[in-house]
C-alpha cells in the first residue's frame, strides 16, 4: 500500500520523536451522534458575551451557546409572530396590544444545571439596555418600556407603542443571560468579563476551550431540552485572511465557510470534490454614496451633490447591470434602492434612475454643466465636475467598482479620482463627512425598519448616514411603512412608496446586492442556512454514520 | 567591562523609551480611529462615544501620554480595545509563539547559512558556488510574504504535505499524547519557519562566504597550510574561527528582520504570535496593543543587540579592550 505524501510527512515528524499509537488512526466514536465540524472563520471573536459585541464571528459562536426566547424562521419574516420558532419560550400571548407574555419552557436549563427563569429574562433586558454595558443593540430595544417576571416561568414585556415588528424586537436582539452568574459582575466591566471567555449558556452546545488567535471549541449538550444535536463537536478555526480560510476549506482542513466571496472562489469550491455549495439570499448591498454636505464641513451644502439633478445625472451615467456582471458574474443582483435581498420589501419593479447617458448629459447641460474648455471635463462658473471617491483598500470588489465607475463618469464629462484607504481611515472620514463620495456596503438586519433609518435618515447623522441625506417626506413615508397596521399588501405598498422616494432622490447609486454562497463538506446532511445567521440551524445538521471520517471519531 | 555593560544597558533603555514614545504618538496621530465596526453594520454614535470616554480617548493627547507612561511604569499595559482583555494577557500568549517561530527560523537561518557559506567558500568560483550564489541571491531578494504564499500553495493546498496555517491541529491536538503534541507542533511550524529561515539563510550565506574568502586569503591560513594542516582543518578551525565576527554581528541584526518578517509570515500562516497581534492591532487602531507590541519588539531587538555585543566582545579581545 502506498502512503500519501501528507501521511509520510506527518510520519517523518512523528518518527523523529516517539512513534506512539495515538498518532495513528484516531478515536472510536460510532453512530448518529458523532461528527466534528470545523468552520473556517476570517477574524476572531473579541468576547463571547452577547450584549457586548455584535461582530459576526463571536455572534456565530454564541448563537450555539445562548438561546433567544424565540427565533426568526427561514422566511426571515419580521412582521407579527407567525413565522417565529419557539426556543426558550414554549408559548406566548398578548395580554393587550402593548403587553406580550412569554411562558418559558420548564425543561430549559443553564449548562451548570440551574433552571432558566423569567428573572433571567428581566435581568437580560436590564443588561442590554444598561448604558454601562453599552450594548450595540441597545437602540433596537427602545420601544420596550419594561420586562418583568410575573412568576418564575412567565416574563412580561411592556411596549411603549404599537407597531408590526413588536415581537421581532422582543425576541431577536437578546440572547437570554444567566442572572445567577452575571449579577455580581460590575456592568462597566462586562467588556472584559471572565465570563465572556468561558461562557455558560442554555443552548445546544457547551463552551469547551478558546485558544486565542487559533480556535474555539464547543461540544454538544447531550441533555439539551430541545433535542440532542447530532454533530458532537464544533470548532471554529480563525485566520486573519479570507483567502487562507478558503485554502483551508479547499485543502480539507475545514468543513464549512459561510461566505465564499467572489466568483473565482465559488468556482474553486465547485471543483473541490469534498464540498457541497449552498447559495442563499445575501444580507448586504453596496452603493456609491454622495456626500450632500461639503467635504469636511457638514454645515455647508456640497457644491455638486446638494443638487438633486446632478446626482440623478450621475446615477443615469452608470450602467449598473453591466458593472455587476463584470464584477460578480451572476452572483449578485442590482438593488432597486437601498435594499438587501433578505428583506421582504425587495421589489424589482421600483424605478431607480435608469441607465441613459444621453439623458444624463442633457440633465447636466440644463444645470449649466458644460465642457467650456474642451478638456473632457464639464465645468460651471470655473468649477469642474470633478470629485474624489473614497474606496476601501481591502475590498477587491470595491476597488474594481471604483475603476469601472471612473470610466462611466468620464464618458459624461465627470472626473473622478480614487482615494483608496484602509477601513479605519474610511470609517473616520465617512463618519466625519470628510469625503465627496464613498463606495460603501451594509450588512443588514432582517428588517428594513431599523436598517434604513440608521443609514438614510436624520437618525443616522454621524453614524451610518455618511452623506447626511435628509428628506422629511421620505422619513414620514418610512415611518408610515414601519408602523402600518393594515394588511401585508398595504404595508408593502407603503414601503414601496418610501423606497421610490429615495430612489428618485438618488442620494446614492445602489450598485449590487450579492447572493451569498456557502460551502460545507458533503458528508454533512440536512444542511440549511438561514440568511441572517448562517450557522443558526447547525444543531439540526447531521453526519450519517456511514459518512464519518477520521476527525469525526476523535475522542477528545 | 561593568561600566561598558551599564552604558549599553542605559542606551538600550533609552532606545526602548524612544520607540514606545514614537509609537504612541504615531498611532494616535495616524488617520483612522478605533471602535468603528468593520465596515459591515452602521455604528451607533452614542455607543462609540461611550467607548471613547471609557478608554480616555476624549482627553488631550499629552494627558493620555502621561497616563500611559504612569501605568507603564506600574507594569500595566492597559486593556485591548479590539480583544477586550488585558494587553499583558494577550502578549503572554503570543510571545512564546513568536519566540518558537523566530527561534526555529534563526536555527534554519544560521545553520543553513553557515553551511552554505563555508561550502561556497571552499568551492569558490566553481560551478557549485555559482549556482548557490545565484540561488542565495534569489532567496535573499524575495519578499517573505511571497515565499510564504508559494509554500502554502504548493505544500499546503496542492501536495497537502503540511497544514494550511495554525499552531496545532484543532481537532486532534487535545487527544494526542505528549510526543504527538510535539510532533503536531513541529508539523505546523515547518512551513512558517522555513519561510522566515530560508530568506534569512540566503543573506547569511552570502555574508559568510565573503568572510570566509577574506579569512582564507590571510597569512595565518597560508602558514597553516604550509605546516601541513588538512584542508578541512584549515577551513573549519583556522578560517571559520576568524570569519565568525560578521556572523555574530548578523545575529544582532537578525532580530529586527525576524520580527518584521514575522508580521507577514504569522498573518499568512494564521500563526497567533506577536507579529499577527501587531498587524491586527494596527488595522483596528488598538492603541494599547500597538504600543505594547512595539515595546516588546524594542526590548527584544535591544536584548538581541546587547547579546551580540557581548558575544563580539567575548570572541574578539580587541573589541573588549577598545571598549574598556
Amino acid at each position: 500500500m502506498r502512503l500519501p505524501p501528507r501521511a509520510i510527512c506527518r510520519s517523518f515528524f512523528l518518527a523523529a520523536l516517539v512513534v506512539t499509537a495515538a498518532c495513528g488512526p484516531p478515536g472510536g466514536c460510532r453512530g448518529d451522534y458523532c461528527g466534528t465540524l470545523v468552520f473556517a472563520a476570517t477574524g476572531q471573536p473579541d468576547i463571547l458575551l452577547p450584549p457586548v459585541t455584535e461582530q459576526a464571528v463571536p455572534r456565530d459562536i454564541f448563537d450555539q451557546i445562548f438561546l433567544k426566547l424565540a427565533d426568526i424562521g427561514m422566511s426571515t419574516n419580521t412582521v407579527g409572530d407567525r413565522d417565529f420558532q419557539a426556543q426558550l419560550a414554549r408559548r406566548w400571548e398578548w395580554d393587550d396590544p402593548l403587553t406580550l407574555v412569554f411562558h418559558l419552557d420548564p425543561r430549559a436549563r443553564w449548562q451548570d444545571g440551574a433552571p432558566v427563569t423569567a428573572a433571567d429574562v428581566a435581568f437580560t433586558f436590564d443588561a442590554y439596555t444598561d448604558l454601562k454595558v453599552n450594548s450595540p443593540t441597545r437602540a433596537a430595544l427602545r420601544s420596550i418600556a419594561a420586562v418583568t417576571a410575573r412568576d418564575s416561568l412567565t416574563a412580561v414585556f411592556r411596549f411603549r407603542t404599537r407597531y408590526p415588528e413588536m415581537f421581532f424586537d422582543a425576541v431577536y436582539h437578546m440572547r437570554i443571560l444567566p442572572a445567577h452568574l452575571l449579577r455580581e459582575v460590575p456592568r462597566d466591566q462586562w467588556t472584559t468579563a471572565a465570563f465572556g471567555r468561558a461562557p455558560v449558556g442554555n443552548g445546544p452546545y457547551r463552551f469547551v476551550s478558546w485558544t486565542p488567535g487559533a480556535s474555539v471549541e464547543l461540544v454538544a449538550d447531550s441533555a439539551f431540552f430541545l433535542g440532542r444535536p447530532h454533530i458532537r463537536r464544533l470548532i471554529w478555526r480563525f485566520t486573519p485572511e479570507h483567502e487562507v480560510a478558503m485554502t483551508q476549506l479547499i485543502a480539507g482542513e475545514a468543513d464549512a465557510l459561510e461566505f465564499l466571496g467572489p466568483p473565482p472562489n465559488v468556482q474553486r469550491a465547485h471543483q473541490a470534490p469534498q464540498l457541497a455549495v449552498y447559495p442563499y439570499r445575501g444580507t448586504a448591498y453596496g452603493y456609491l454614496g454622495f456626500n450632500l454636505t461639503a467635504n469636511g464641513d457638514t454645515t455647508r451644502p456640497h457644491p455638486l451633490f446638494s443638487d438633486r439633478e446632478v446626482r440623478r445625472a450621475l446615477s443615469m451615467a452608470v450602467d449598473r447591470e453591466r458593472l455587476l456582471r463584470s464584477v460578480f458574474g451572476d452572483l449578485a443582483k442590482v438593488p432597486p434602492g437601498p435594499l438587501s435581498q433578505i428583506w421582504s420589501i425587495w421589489d424589482t419593479t421600483l424605478r431607480a434612475p435608469p441607465y441613459d447617458p444621453a439623458q444624463a448629459a442633457s440633465l447636466l447641460e440644463r444645470r449649466d454643466w458644460r465642457d467650456a474648455n474642451s478638456d473632457g471635463v464639464r465645468d460651471r462658473r470655473g468649477q469642474p465636475l470633478a470629485f474624489r471617491l473614497l474606496v476601501l483598500s481591502t475590498s477587491a470588489v470595491r476597488r474594481r467598482y471604483g475603476q469601472l465607475l471612473q470610466e462611466q463618469f468620464r464618458a459624461i464629462g465627470a472626473r473622478v479620482e480614487l482615494d483608496v484607504v484602509e477601513n479605519t481611515v474610511l470609517q473616520e472620514r465617512a463618519h466625519a463627512g470628510k469625503f465627496d463620495a464613498v463606495l460603501a456596503s451594509w450588512v443588514t438586519d432582517p428588517t428594513p425598519s431599523s436598517g434604513i433609518p440608521q443609514t438614510w435618515t436624520r437618525d443616522g447623522f454621524g453614524g451610518g448616514n455618511y452623506g447626511r441625506y435628509h428628506n422629511p417626506a421620505f422619513e414620514a413615508a418610512l415611518h408610515r411603512a414601519a408602523t402600518a397596521r393594515g394588511t401585508a399588501q398595504e404595508a408593502q405598498a407603503l414601503w414601496r412608496t418610501a423606497v421610490q422616494l429615495i430612489a428618485d432622490d438618488a442620494p446614492g447609486i445602489w450598485l449590487y446586492a450579492p447572493d451569498n454562497v456557502a460551502a460545507v463538506h458533503n458528508r454533512v446532511a440536512d444542511v440549511r442556512i438561514r440568511p441572517d445567521s448562517w450557522w443558526a440551524l447547525v444543531r439540526t445538521w447531521r453526519i450519517p454514520s456511514d459518512r464519518l471520517i477520521d476527525r469525526d471519531r476523535v475522542e477528545r | 567591562m561593568t561600566a561598558w555593560l551599564m552604558r549599553r544597558l542605559a542606551a538600550a533603555i533609552a532606545g526602548v523609551w524612544a520607540v514606545v514614545t514614537l509609537t504612541f504618538l504615531l498611532i494616535h496621530l495616524a488617520p483612522g480611529t478605533p471602535f468603528l465596526p468593520g465596515a459591515e453594520r452602521p455604528a451607533d454614535p452614542a455607543v462609540i462615544a461611550e467607548l471613547r470616554a471609557r478608554f480616555g480617548l476624549d482627553r488631550p493627547l499629552p494627558a493620555q501620554y502621561v497616563s500611559y507612561l504612569r501605568e507603564l511604569v506600574r507594569g500595566n499595559l492597559g486593556v485591548s480595545f479590539a480583544r477586550r482583555r488585558p494587553v499583558a494577557e494577550a502578549l503572554v500568549e503570543a510571545i512564546p509563539n513568536t519566540l518558537v517561530l523566530a527561534g526555529a527560523a534563526l536555527c534554519i537561518d544560521f545553520l543553513l547559512g553557515l553551511a552554505l557559506g563555508i561550502y561556497q567558500a571552499a568551492r569558490a568560483r566553481r560551478a557549485a558556488d555559482v549556482v548557490l550564489g545565484n540561488a542565495t541571491l534569489f532567496f535573499s531578494s524575495v519578499p517573505t510574504f511571497w515565499l510564504g504564499l508559494v509554500l502554502l500553495l504548493v505544500f499546503g493546498q496542492w501536495l497537502r504535505w503540511f497544514p494550511v496555517g495554525g499552531v496545532t491541529d484543532p481537532v486532534l491536538y487535545s487527544s494526542l499524547p505528549w510526543a504527538g503534541k510535539v510532533a503536531d507542533r513541529l508539523w505546523h511550524l515547518a512551513l512558517p519557519a522555513l519561510t522566515l529561515g530560508v530568506v534569512g539563510a540566503a543573506g547569511t550565506a552570502r555574508y559568510q562566504r565573503a568572510a570566509m574568502l577574506e579569512a582564507l586569503g590571510q597569512d595565518f591560513v597560508r602558514t597553516a597550510r604550509a605546516k601541513g594542516a588538512t584542508e578541512r582543518r584549515v577551513l573549519l578551525r583556522h578560517a571559520l574561527g576568524n570569519a565568525l565576527l560578521p556572523f555574530i554581528t548578523l545575529f544582532g541584526l537578525a532580530f529586527p528582520f525576524l520580527l518584521t518578517g514575522a508580521v507577514l509570515t504569522e498573518t499568512i500562516f494564521a500563526w497567533p504570535g506577536m507579529g499577527r497581534l501587531a498587524a491586527e492591532a494596527i488595522a483596528t487602531r488598538d492603541y494599547p496593543m500597538v504600543t505594547a507590541a512595539a515595546l516588546v519588539a524594542a526590548v527584544m531587538v535591544a536584548a538581541g543587540n546587547l547579546l551580540a555585543d557581548l558575544l563580539l566582545a567575548a570572541a574578539d579581545p580587541r573589541i573588549r579592550v577598545a571598549s574598556e
